[in-house]
């Protein structure tokens, strides 16, 4: 077959756009009540919410609704609060999630906001196809301590993102797939639209919105440190893809970030990145047979091993003693839990990894799987901060799910966070009158312009170049190893130099070259947040290791950082916990 | 130099993820509608998507999961080998 034409190569420069192309503008402006960034889970939950309180809804998805972002292929583990299975005392459930590895960065009065709406989520999930009690009852299991409450509700995610798009389509939401935003437009410290690039075609054009509200929900922040597989940075637990759009779109359009000065970690199967430690059911244990932890000896369905959930660092301990490695062990594991735990994998959308280990011929009765801890990458607790209705501190901006900075509940925290953003938004969406001129931005202008730059010259790095450099400079100095003053300065001024040349010389070639080297801009936008706010922090907390500060601070125990952008100018601010 | 790049550029569509049978396709465009990574483009419409971007693979499975010709099949390249031993038995 005959491999042809110089269309092959995706540059749709040589399809007649000349030498210097501007970029075009599509003619339609989309107008929307609420503008939704990202159709994930927050996403979608947000359309549906939003949608249900009469408001107009566009979702501006960078993929498809249907298998988009860390749910794409599924989950099964739904954190949530169900009084008639844990009592009526919701702060002890609370208590829980802050233990768990959800963490403490978060404040309290948005888990307990989240707490008092989640059954309510699940109870929709249900009525609309998700099984959110596959084996016929509300069944807690997996990331657990021996003895205490179970917070994490089972259930059969695998088509999540299908029924939730179905159900947002039956609501006449507009579901505009592979249009990325790049932008939000805001005038006078209020929303008036975004930006996005459509990456349907070969050719990118520039897409603009107005709409009295815009609910980011971008996404994890995934490619900001070295993946487990030198340069190969789509190996990666979370999706890949999301890479900070939301953060820094926010930061841009002056919005605050908080905590993003305490890195996070996941960990699992070495070295095929996955999510899914508490699906699986067994013990973590030393070469010689010992369990590496104190939680259970012998797996448990109900408990899992909640070991590397709250230690973070046990399998990089291990390894750097020598007394590595540490393997998940389910040798020992009841052949019916066996079977639970295979099916709780393909509900979670491992399916690719059981695949494999099918073909590999692993077999979980007599191989214990090595495990790992992965690159620190940007969740929930990190980000950007809401209030208790899901809005920034911009008026009509509005952020859910794992790009939320004051709270975490991962998958369950995007659905239910998303709904009260869609529903915020909505609410003040209804009382505004009409469209603000978005399309007359300068910002809008001066974008297309920086586009058509990168898309117009002949030569220079691509964005694969200009990530891993990223890459290698948070993790040398903005790491989990060490921090300290010396080399975080020196890490800021490299990372500037950095931003500077990839502004200067990036070249892209089609929409997809685009949207990635956008992506690298947004992943330079949030290290910085990181650099600016981890120098401030001048102590030692969680992987925030400063080896200038070892101390931990009692005084800042409850102490959030928050991080905004004024006149081009970082402010950084402390605030109490809420 | 044509056949170079040719080599270069197929080399990764046979051999990384995701591996494509082109007999069974049926050129639907799902794969390249759904993955949600932007792997596979469609140059025309009506041909085989193209996978054009294999080193962006998120080993998701989406496009082996939602091929209605089971057309997609999965390697999980070597870098990302799943390491494991063999379980320690008491005497």
């Amino acid at each position: 077959m005959q491999r042809p034409r110089e269309r092959d190569k995706g540059d749709f420069r040589n399809t007649g756009g000349g030498k210097n192309p501007m970029i075009d503008f599509d003619k339609e402006v989309i107008e929307a009540d609420v503008l939704i960034a990202g159709g994930g889970i927050g996403g979608l939950m947000a359309a549906i919410s939003a949608a249900d309180e009469g408001a107009s809804v566009v979702i501006a998805e960078k993929a498809n609704t249907k298998r988009s972002g860390s749910g794409a292929t599924g989950n099964d583990h739904f954190t949530c609060y169900i009084p008639e299975v844990h009592g009526e005392d919701i702060q002890l459930i609370v208590k829980e999630l802050f233990n768990s590895l959800l963490g403490g960065y978060q404040d309290v009065s948005l888990a307990t906001t989240f707490f008092q709406k989640s059954f309510d989520r699940v109870k929709d999930w249900h009525q609309w196809g998700i099984d959110m009690k596959p084996h016929g009852y509300w069944e807690f299991t997996g990331h657990a301590y021996p003895g205490r409450p179970r917070i994490f509700l089972k259930y059969a995610g695998a088509s999540q993102k299908q029924v939730l798009t179905d159900q947002a389509r039956k609501r006449g939401v507009r579901i505009e797939n592979h249009l990325p935003l790049t932008e939000v437009i805001s005038d006078g410290g209020e929303v008036i639209g975004a930006i996005g690039i459509s990456i349907k075609n070969d050719e990118p054009a520039i897409k603009l919105f107005r709409a009295k509200c815009v609910v980011l929900t971008t996404g994890t922040t995934n490619r900001l440190y070295p993946a487990p597989s030198p340069g190969w940075m789509f190996n990666t637990a979370f999706c890949p893809s999301n890479s900070g759009n939301g953060r820094a779109m926010a930061y841009r359009a002056g919005a605050k970030l908080v905590n993003m000065e305490i890195p996070n970690t996941h960990a699992g199967p070495k070295y095929l990145a996955r999510c899914g430690k508490a699906t699986w059911i067994g013990v973590y244990k030393d070469p010689s047979g010992k369990p590496v932890g104190p939680f259970v000896s012998k797996p448990t369905k109900e408990l899992g091993d909640i070991t590397a959930d709250v230690w973070n660092s046990v399998f990089s301990d291990y390894h750097k003693s020598g007394k590595g490695p540490v393997y998940i062990d389910c040798t020992e594991t009841s052949q019916e839990d066996l079977e639970y735990m295979l099916w709780g994998l393909r509900h979670e959308g491992n399916t690719a990894m059981l695949d494999y280990m099918a073909a590999e011929g692993i077999d979980l009765r007599r191989h214990p799987i090595e495990f790992m801890k992965y690159e620190p990458f940007l969740i929930g607790s990190r980000g950007i901060e809401i209030d208790q209705r899901g809005e920034t501190s911009i008026k009509g901006l509005y952020a859910a799910g794992d790009e939320v900075g004051n709270f975490r509940a991962d998958i369950a925290g995007a659905a239910t966070f998303g709904w009260i953003a869609g529903k915020g938004a909505a609410e003040r969406a209804r009382a505004m009158k009409g469209f603000q001129k978005a399309g007359d931005s300068s910002l809008a202008q001066d974008r297309a312009k920086f586009y058509s730059e990168t898309l117009g010259r002949e030569s220079g790095p691509s964005w694969q170049e200009a990530n891993l450099a990223l890459q290698q400079i948070m993790n040398d100095y903005a790491g989990i190893t060490v921090r300290s003053e010396t080399l975080m300065k020196a890490g800021l001024k490299y990372l500037k130099d950095l931003k500077r040349k990839v502004v200067e010389t990036l070249k892209a070639d089609n929409s997809h070259t685009l949207m990635r080297s956008l992506e690298v801009m947004d992943l330079m936008e949030c290290a910085e947040a990181i650099f600016l706010t981890a120098l401030e922090r001048k102590e030692t907390r969680g992987l925030h290791f400063r080896s200038d500060f070892p101390f931990t601070n009692p005084l800042l125990q409850d102490k959030f950082m928050t991080i905004r952008q004024e006149a081009g100018k970082a402010i950084i601010e402390w605030r109490d916990r809420r | 130099m044509f056949f170079g790049v040719w080599i270069i550029h197929y080399h990764g569509g046979l051999f990384m993820p995701p591996i494509m049978n082109k007999e069974k396709c049926n050129a639907c465009g799902v794969c390249a509608d759904i993955c949600p990574t932007d792997v596979f483009r469609v140059l025309i419409k009506g041909d085989v998507p193209d996978i054009r971007y294999p080193e962006e693979c998120w080993h998701c499975n989406a496009c082996v999961l939602d091929c209605k010709q089971s057309a997609l099949t999965l390697r999980i390249p070597l870098p990302a080998m799943m390491l494991y031993a063999e379980a320690q038995r008491e005497g």
